[in-house]
């Protein structure tokens, strides 16, 4: 198939505001849905719990951090403790409420992160950069402080780890608990992720995301030209937090079924901003490849020994695992800076003038 | 007041907009503005000249909100205000460029001056999230806006190319547009000019006598280009280190034995 946009013209400021305005990319989309809907949950068990629930997952927790980072240009530490924050509230809205919806759960953790979200941005109003970086790691460390601390966050279970109460939706389809299939689990996170990925997209293209990003570019003209700056920078936290939270919620209830405030202690901040930067700053796109990166890779190169026949000890191949992982990374931001959805938008150039290159 | 009055649209002449009191300015022990008083007329292009550390820039940022004065009073429209954030002059209908072009890097020219009509937009993320329905008929609405500025500013062919690619005389086009795009009523233009050829400098001026004529905007432009100055302004302020030299019409102003030893020197005879 030769990818090129010759010929489709945009008659109308609807088409050409369309989500993808090419008509490949928009094919392309449908086969990527029709094979994560119907080929993926064919996959064995191993496939789809330990590889595509952490990626979607993770990729949420991108999604967020990259609103807030690539588009508001506000750096934050605090992904893990607004992770967190999602997790637990999840988990005290399932047990304080039985009879709650799932979805209602998880929109709710989204709400409570949202709200600590904003408590803990009030410091970019003064500070930005670096400086705005440590302050977030205040909201690091005092979330998970505060839910070590105080029983009532895991209803005064002795062990301090939380148990997702098993949930469904549509009656009698457990998403959630350990009764729940793998293939349910995968097919309710992957409603999430893409339902959040698509609102993630919307948002970035109006105006509230083009005053992110005029926040980003240069605060001082975006004040200047109307733009609020306590409004764009809260409201940023705000959404940014509500996906972190739900990302919390989901790790929690649907990838680990149980859960304890270590598992999103600062190694988990570090992690998504990776993720972010090798995907790509200001990039949907970005925050599902650099999730994908983070995620998998290290999973294939645990397993790639084996797959080519070598035998290698187990603890030789952590050590190569963690060489090749930290060369790779290097050097994709040698190559492009950018990230992987600048790799990709380059490649979708090239192709469009391939063969006859001018 | 040429210019104004040749319009059939033009405003009523004779209506003060904006008017400066006796502003004061200091940073720390630098004394930037020191008693400047003057007042903009509705639909006038009003030109600030001086030499460089003036002022000039220093005025700007205190008509719309930048620096705050340490004495004096702005009357806008009628209204007298002491402290105002620049987002909030924004929206009273006070639009600016920049003397360094300050376009966000990362957008388009089109999303530049999309952005540049954030004050009458909505920001609701609810439906910016769903984004059929209100969202998208506001972007389509404000598409055409913006659209039509683009058209009156002839930079059709690059709206979907990032603003860091476009040469220089573009991105000064893009801004001007950006700052349209909030359909101002005043607008502060901080050296349009600086860095241009000659042609671009024409075109530049035939963009601001075209926006002045067709939308009544009053124009506050700090320009060096003093054969610019002369042809486009109606009435000029002569700022000298801070203070006040010289406040009227062109030509009284060029004759002005004050500005000229400013400009030129004082002959020690």
């Amino acid at each position: 198939m030769i990818y090129r946009e010759a010929g489709q013209f945009k008659t109308s400021y609807a088409r050409d505001g369309g989500l993808y305005p090419i008509r490949q990319d928009r094919y392309g989309l449908i086969v990527l849905l029709l094979v994560a809907v119907f080929a993926v949950p064919m996959m064995s068990e191993y496939w789809l719990v330990t590889i595509f629930l952490p990626f979607l997952v993770m990729a949420v927790a991108a999604l967020g951090l990259n609103i807030l980072t690539g588009y508001a240009g506000q750096l934050s530490l605090g992904t893990g403790g607004f992770m967190a924050c999602g997790a637990y509230a999840a988990y005290k809205l399932a047990t304080a409420f039985p009879d709650l919806n799932i979805v209602l759960v998880f929109l709710g953790a989204g709400l409570v992160s949202a709200l600590v979200g904003i408590l803990f941005g009030i410091p970019s109003l003064r500070i930005k950069g670096f400086y705005l970086a440590v302050a977030t790691l205040a909201a690091q460390f005092f979330i998970l402080w505060l839910l070590n601390k105080v029983p009532w966050f895991v209803n005064y279970s002795p062990s301090g780890v939380i148990s997702a109460p098993p949930r469904a939706i549509f009656g009698d389809i457990y998403v959630t608990g350990a009764t729940a299939t793998p293939e349910a689990k995968y097919l309710f996170a992957l409603a999430v992720a893409a339902l959040l990925a698509l609102a993630a997209k919307n948002l970035t293209r109006c105006a509230i995301g083009r005053s992110w990003m005029a926040i980003r570019d240069m605060d001082i003209a975006a004040e200047i030209i109307g733009i609020k700056p306590m409004a764009t920078k809260l409201g940023a936290f705000a959404i940014s937090s509500f996906y972190c939270g739900i990302a919390g919620a989901m790790w929690a209830f649907i990838y680990t079924s149980s859960v304890e405030a270590n598992a999103f202690e600062i190694s988990r901040s570090f992690q998504v901003l990776f993720m972010v930067i090798i995907g790509g700053l200001g990039s949907i796109l970005g925050s599902f490849l650099g999730a994908a990166f983070i995620v998998l890779l290290p999973i294939l190169l645990k397993n790639a020994p084996e797959m080519v026949g070598l035998s290698i000890p187990v603890d030789v191949i952590a050590h190569i695992e963690f060489m090749i992982f930290g060369a790779l990374i290097i050097f994709f931001l040698i190559v492009e800076p950018h990230g992987l959805a600048r790799l990709w938008q380059i490649g979708k150039e090239k192709l469009r003038l391939w063969p006859f290159p001018y | 007041m040429s210019q104004a009055e040749a319009s059939p649209a033009g405003p009523a002449p004779g209506e003060v907009l904006l008017k400066v009191d006796n502003i004061s300015l200091s940073f720390g022990g630098v004394r930037a503005l020191t008693n400047i008083s003057f007042d903009v007329m509705k639909g006038e292009i009003r030109a600030i000249i001086g030499p460089n550390g003036a002022g000039k820039s220093s005025m700007l940022n205190v008509i719309n909100g930048f620096y705050h004065p340490q004495e004096g009073t702005i009357t806008y429209k009628g209204e007298t205000r002491r402290k105002m954030k620049p987002h909030q002059a924004a929206r009273t209908g006070i639009a600016r460029t920049f003397q360094n072009i300050a376009l966000f890097k990362g957008m388009s020219a089109l999303e530049n001056i999309m952005t540049g009509r954030n004050t009458v937009m909505a920001h609701n993320p609810f439906t910016a999230a769903v984004y059929l329905g209100p969202a998208k008929r506001s972007e389509i609405h404000h598409r055409e806006v913006c659209e039509r500025i683009i058209d009156f500013l002839e930079i059709e062919a690059i709206r979907k190319t990032p603003v860091g690619r476009l040469p220089y005389g573009l991105q000064k086009r893009v801004e001007l547009g950006r700052a349209l795009a909030a359909e101002p009523e005043m607008l502060l233009l901080d050296e349009p000019m600086a860095g241009m050829n000659l042609e671009e400098k024409e075109d530049m001026c035939r963009f601001i006598l075209d926006v002045n004529e067709e939308f009544g905007t009053t124009m506050v432009l700090i320009e060096h280009d003093m054969g610019v100055v002369m042809d486009i302004s109606d009435r000029v302020v002569v700022l000298d280190y801070g203070r006040k030299l010289a406040d009227g019409p062109p030509d009284q102003v060029r004759n002005d034995p004050d500005v000229i030893d400013a400009y030129l020197g004082v002959a020690h005879d």
